[in-house]
């Protein structure tokens, strides 16, 4: 847990995304993983960082601080933070899965996926600031 | 990510090639539903070069395929493989959607 922390923050938009993917597939890179696994973890990143964007400074605005460190060759330890109302993701119910077309709910599946994807994963409020860390790759994420 | 459409006799064609993402989705979503209010009631999504899907991308698909349940019509997806496949599988979605291997195949059922 020692390892040093990269870090980069931009404003909390959907349009930030992609700055994020980047820069923490430099981390992917140094940690040795693979063009396969690159797009699972622009997936978490994704799904993560559009929930701060939508609803962490309702209605301001504020800024994401996303960080990382390569815990050991092949896994990487990611952290995002938000200084904006206190929430925390991953205690929202599970999504819906059974039922036919016209039962199924179109939304909450953004989280379902970062839990199945991730390894280890948690949420902290400290310090008035939302923190979600998680390790990448997680057991059901190998290099398919 | 591209869409491009192709009008068959029975169904319109849309070529999706790409990243379905936050920042795009609602493009897919309202290509399909400007040929759905043109009459369109069966919509092949051709998923061959769909690199990416995120949960922006499902909820988009599932609109769709709702919408046009609603007609009696459907969405149907070919082409489906690597990530956007096994985003549709762990969201237990691709058994609500008609799915082919290729697009000659999802032609053919219609």
């Amino acid at each position: 847990m020692d390892a040093p922390f990269a870090r980069l923050t931009l404003p909390a938009r959907i349009d930030s995304v992609p700055a994020f993917h980047e820069f923490v597939r430099l981390g992917a890179e140094l940690a040795g993983l693979g063009p396969p696994e690159m797009d699972w973890l622009d997936l978490v990143l994704e799904e993560i960082l559009v929930n701060i964007a939508r609803y962490a400074y309702q209605p301001g605005t504020g800024d994401i601080e996303v960080g990382y460190a390569v815990e050991q060759p092949g896994l990487l330890l990611v952290e995002i933070s938000d200084k904006g109302s206190a929430f925390n993701p991953l205690a929202s119910d599970p999504p819906v899965l059974g039922g036919g077309l016209a039962d199924r709910p179109i939304g909450g599946l953004g989280v379902f996926l970062v839990k199945n994807i991730v390894g280890s994963l948690a949420y902290r409020r400290e310090q008035d600031r939302n923190t979600i860390s998680f390790t990448f790759p997680g057991p059901n994420r190998g290099a398919a | 990510m591209n869409i491009e459409p192709t009008e068959l006799e029975k169904a319109i064609v849309l070529k999706v090639v790409g990243r379905m993402d936050a920042e795009n989705a609602d493009d897919f979503q309202q290509a399909c539903e400007r040929w759905i209010a043109q009459g369109s009631r069966h919509l092949i999504a051709d998923l061959d070069g769909l690199q990416y899907v995120s949960s922006m991308g499902l909820r988009a698909f599932l609109a769709v395929a709702q919408k046009l349940q609603s007609l009696s019509g459907s969405l149907i997806l070919c082409g489906l493989h690597g990530l956007p496949r096994q985003v549709f599988e762990m969201t237990r979605l691709l058994s609500l959607f008609p799915v082919y291997d290729n697009l000659q195949q999802a032609i053919d059922t219609l």
